[in-house]
C-alpha cells in the first residue's frame, strides 16, 4: 500500500465517516429558514438556534469525555463562567464595557484558566472520584455566583447583556459607511446564521484536533491510561489539556447564551440539569465523536425545544392540560423521558446513534480471541 | 561484554508483607537480547513495571546509560512549589476578600457614563489587598503559600521516576496482557508510541498550521514503514481490537519501536502464538536487534529463549538464582530443577 493510498483511505474512513453526515446537517440547517419562510412559520429559529448552543456544549463535553474518557459531571459550571464573564465584560454596569467580539473572545481563555485550576490539582484522581470533584465544582460555583451579590447580582443576574454586533456598510450621507449592525431581538435570522457560523468554525477546529497527535494523545488515555504513559504521553498534561479546551468551549457556549438572552439569568439556570442535559447529548450521539454529537445535540435538545414544546401547546389547545397541573405538563416530565432515554441508550445502544469512528464495508477480519484476551475492560 | 545499557542493582520489590522481587541485580549489555526466565509468579513483570516506573522498587536502583531516570528534584521542582504557594496565597488572599476588593476598586471608581480610570482601580485593589495583608490577614496568606508549596512538592515528588519520562528517555516495552488502544488502527496506535519524537503542538494541531501537515506526511510514512517491518502494513486501517492475537503482539511491537527507543522490554511476546507464529518472532527480535535495540525479553517458550538470547537470567520466588549464556542455563542445576524441567530438554 503506498502512502498516498494510504492518506486517501485515513481521510474517507475515519475522519469522514461521519463527515458526510455533517454536510447533510449543515446543508439542512442551512436551508431550515428558507423552508420555515415558504412553507410557513413554525418558530423553529429560536429553539434551532439553541440546539446550535448545546452542540458547542456538547462538543466541548465530548472533549473530555468522548475523546479522553473522563466522567466529567460539572461542565455547566464552566458554562456559568462563560455566561457571567461575559455579562461583566459587556454589561453598562460594569466599568468594562467592551464589545460583543473582544468579551466573547475572552470568554474562552477565562473558560481554559477556570478548567486548568480545576483540572491542575485534580486530575491525577482516578475515574470516579474525578466525576464526584466535578460534580462539587458545578454546585460550588452555582452557589458561589448566587452569595457573590457584589459582583455578580446574586440571584437577580445581570442584564442587559448586548446582542452580537457585525460590520457592516451603510449608505449614509457621506456615501458608503462602514458602522455595526446590531442584531435583533425581533429578527431572528443573522442569530441563527451567526450561531450556526461559529458552530462549524468549532465543529471544524473540534476535528483538527481529534485528528493530531493532541486528539490520538486524548484517546489514548481514553483506551489504556497505563498503555498511553509507558508510550511517554504526559497523562496529567494531556488530561489538563482536555479539561481546559472542553472548558473554553462550554464558557463560549454560555456568553453566546447570555448574549441570545441578552441576559445572565439567574445562577441555578446552570445548575446539574444542564450538565445532565450536555451528558445525555454526547452519550445518545455516541461519545467520541463529533457528528453523533450533533445529532446527540439536535435529538435531546430538539425533544426538550421543539417536540414537548409543541406537544404541550398542542394539549393545551385541546383542553387536555393545564396550566397548573403537575403532571399535565411535558415540561415535568422531561428529566423523566432523559433518564430513561439514557438508560435504554446503555442497554441498547451503548455506542450511541452514531457509533465513534463507523467503518463502513471494513469488516473485522477475525474478531476472535482477540477481544476476550486483551485487557482493555479493566483499564477503560 | 559490551557497554552496558541497563544496569538492574539491587532492587527489591516489596507489597506489603509479599516481596516480589528480592535484592535482584544483573546488567545488559547493548545490541544483547537478554532473556528473563522463571516460573510464574517469579517477579519477572513486577521487575518490568519497576524498571518503566509504574512501581517504584522499595530499594535499589535502576540504571539507563549508567544514570538514573528521574526527574531533578533541584532548583527546578522548588522554584515551581514556591511560585505555586505564592500564587495559592495571591489567590486565597483575594478569594477571601473578594468583595470588598471589587467594591472598593471597580464600584467606587466607576461612574455611570464617564470612562473607566484603570490605574487609579489598580491602585486601590492593591490599597485594599495590603490593608488586608496584616494581623490575622496573614494566616491565610502563610497556609495558602504552605498548601500550595506542599502540594506542588508532592507532585513533583510523585512525578520523579513517572512511566511517560522513562519512556521518553529511550526505553520502550510491551504487556504481558496487550495493552493496544483497541478503537484507534493501526497508523495510529503506532502514532502514539511516536509522540515523544513528534513536535506538533496545541496551537499548531488546532490551526492545522503548515508544520502540522508536514509533520504529519513524515510521521505517516515512518508509522508505515514500521507496520511494513512488523508485517502489518495491510491491515493498517484496521481497528486494533479487530487484529487476530498474534498480529496485537507484533502490532504492540512496532508501537514501542515507535518512539526509536534504545531498549526494548517485551513482556512475554510469544505467549498464545502457534509455532509458526513464533518462528516469524524470534525472526522479528532479531531484526529489532539489527535495528540497533537492545532487547530484554520475559518468555516462558524455551524454544524462543534459548534460540536467541544472548544472555539469560532466571529468577525464582523473585531471586535470581542463575545468569549465563543458554548453553550454562541449560546445565545449571538448580535451574533445572526451578523450572526447566528434565523432560523439557529432551
Amino acid at each position: 500500500m503506498t502512502r498516498e493510498r494510504l492518506r486517501g483511505t485515513r481521510r474517507t474512513r475515519s475522519a469522514w465517516g461521519g463527515g458526510r453526515l455533517a454536510l447533510v446537517l449543515l446543508l439542512a440547517a442551512l436551508l431550515l429558514p428558507a423552508a420555515n419562510h415558504l412553507v410557513g412559520d413554525f418558530g423553529l429559529l429560536d429553539p434551532v438556534k439553541a440546539i446550535f448552543l448545546y452542540a458547542i456544549l456538547g462538543l466541548g463535553l465530548n472533549v473530555v469525555m468522548g475523546f479522553t474518557g473522563l466522567l466529567h459531571l460539572g461542565i455547566a459550571a464552566f458554562m456559568a463562567i462563560g455566561v457571567y464573564a461575559f455579562a461583566i465584560l459587556t454589561a453598562d454596569i460594569y466599568p468594562f464595557q467592551l464589545g460583543f467580539w473582544p468579551a466573547m473572545f475572552l470568554t474562552l481563555p477565562i473558560g481554559a484558566a477556570a478548567g486548568f485550576l480545576l483540572g491542575a490539582p485534580t486530575l491525577g484522581l482516578r475515574g470516579d472520584y474525578l466525576a464526584i470533584v466535578t460534580l462539587g465544582f458545578g454546585e460550588i460555583t452555582q452557589d458561589v455566583l448566587k452569595n457573590l451579590d457584589t459582583i455578580t447580582n446574586g440571584t437577580q443576574g445581570i442584564n442587559p447583556v448586548p446582542p452580537p454586533t457585525l460590520p457592516w456598510f451603510e449608505h449614509g450621507d457621506q456615501g458608503w459607511m462602514l458602522t455595526w449592525y446590531e442584531f435583533q431581538k425581533d429578527a431572528p435570522l443573522p442569530w441563527y446564521y451567526l450561531f450556526l457560523a461559529l458552530l462549524v468554525i468549532i465543529v471544524v477546529l473540534n476535528r483538527n484536533l481529534e485528528h493530531s497527535r493532541i486528539g490520538r494523545a486524548w484517546m489514548s488515555v481514553r483506551e489504556d491510561d497505563l498503555a498511553s504513559k509507558a508510550m511517554g504521553i504526559p497523562p496529567v498534561r494531556t488530561k489538563i489539556l482536555a479539561f481546559a479546551t472542553a472548558a473554553a468551549l462550554a464558557a463560549f457556549a454560555g456568553g453566546l447564551w447570555a448574549s441570545s438572552l441578552s441576559s445572565s439569568g439567574e445562577p441555578a439556570n446552570y445548575d446539574f440539569q444542564v450538565s445532565i442535559l450536555a451528558l445525555c447529548i454526547v452519550i445518545v450521539g455516541g461519545m467520541g465523536n463529533i457528528t453523533g454529537v450533533l445529532i446527540g445535540a439536535i435529538a435531546v435538545s430538539g425533544a426538550n425545544d421543539i417536540v414537548l414544546q409543541k406537544l404541550f401547546e398542542w394539549m393545551q389547545q385541546n383542553g387536555w392540560t393545564s396550566t397548573g397541573s403537575v403532571f399535565g405538563s411535558p415540561n415535568n416530565w422531561k428529566f423523566l423521558m432523559f433518564g430513561l432515554a439514557l438508560i435504554l441508550m446503555m442497554r441498547f445502544k451503548p455506542d450511541g446513534l452514531v457509533p465513534a469512528r463507523r467503518r463502513k464495508g471494513g469488516a473485522p477480519a477475525d474478531p476472535g480471541p482477540a477481544a476476550e484476551s486483551s485487557s482493555h475492560e479493566e483499564a477503560a | 561484554m559490551s557497554e552496558t545499557i541497563l544496569e538492574v542493582d539491587a532492587v527489591t520489590m516489596r507489597f506489603g508483607g509479599l516481596v516480589a522481587n528480592e535484592n535482584v541485580s544483573f546488567a545488559v549489555g547493548r545490541g544483547q537480547i537478554f532473556a528473563v526466565i522463571g516460573p510464574n509468579g517469579a517477579g519477572k513483570t513486577t521487575l518490568f513495571n519497576a524498571i518503566t516506573g509504574i512501581y517504584q522498587p522499595t530499594a535499589g536502583r535502576v540504571l539507563f546509560r549508567g544514570q538514573e531516570i528521574v526527574r531533578g528534584l533541584g532548583g527546578g521542582a522548588v522554584l515551581r512549589a514556591v511560585i505555586v504557594g505564592l500564587l495559592t496565597a495571591f489567590g486565597l488572599l483575594v478569594a477571601l476578600h473578594i468583595s470588598d476588593l471589587w467594591s472598593k476598586s471597580i464600584d467606587d471608581n466607576y461612574e455611570y457614563g464617564e470612562a473607566f480610570p484603570y490605574a487609579a482601580a489598580v491602585r486601590s485593589f492593591f490599597a485594599t489587598l495590603g490593608g488586608h495583608f496584616t494581623g490575622w490577614g496573614l494566616v491565610p496568606v502563610a497556609l495558602g503559600f504552605v498548601i500550595g508549596a506542599a502540594a506542588s512538592f508532592a507532585l513533583s515528588m510523585n512525578a520523579r521516576r513517572a512511566p511517560d519520562l522513562i519512556a521518553r528517555a529511550g526505553i520502550a516495552r510491551t504487556f504481558q496482557n496487550i495493552r493496544l488502544f483497541a478503537e484507534l488502527d493501526l497508523v495510529e496506535n503506532v502514532l502514539v508510541g511516536m509522540d515523544s519524537r513528534l513536535k506538533t503542538g496545541y496551537w499548531h494541531a488546532l490551526l492545522r498550521l503548515p508544520r502540522f501537515f508536514h509533520e504529519r506526511r513524515v510521521a505517516t510514512g515512518k508509522a508505515m514503514e514500521l507496520l511494513r517491518f512488523v508485517e502489518l502494513d495491510k491491515k493498517a486501517m484496521e481497528r486494533a481490537k479487530n487484529l487476530p492475537y498474534g498480529h496485537q503482539r507484533r502490532l504492540e511491537i512496532a508501537r514501542a519501536l515507535a518512539s526509536e527507543p534504545q531498549l526494548l522490554l517485551l513482556d512475554e511476546p510469544a505467549a498464545g502464538m502457534n509455532p509458526a507464529e513464533t518462528v516469524d518472532l524470534m525472526r522479528l527480535i532479531r531484526k529489532v536487534r539489527d535495528r540497533g535495540v537492545t532487547v530484554v525479553l520475559i518468555e516462558h517458550h524455551m524454544r524462543v529463549v534459548m534460540g536467541i538470547s544472548d544472555r539469560i537470567v532466571v529468577l525464582q520466588y523473585g531471586k535470581k538464582i542463575a545468569e549465563g549464556t543458554p548453553d550454562e542455563i541449560k546445565c545449571d542445576e538448580r535451574c533445572i530443577e526451578a523450572y526447566l524441567g528434565k523432560e523439557e530438554l529432551g
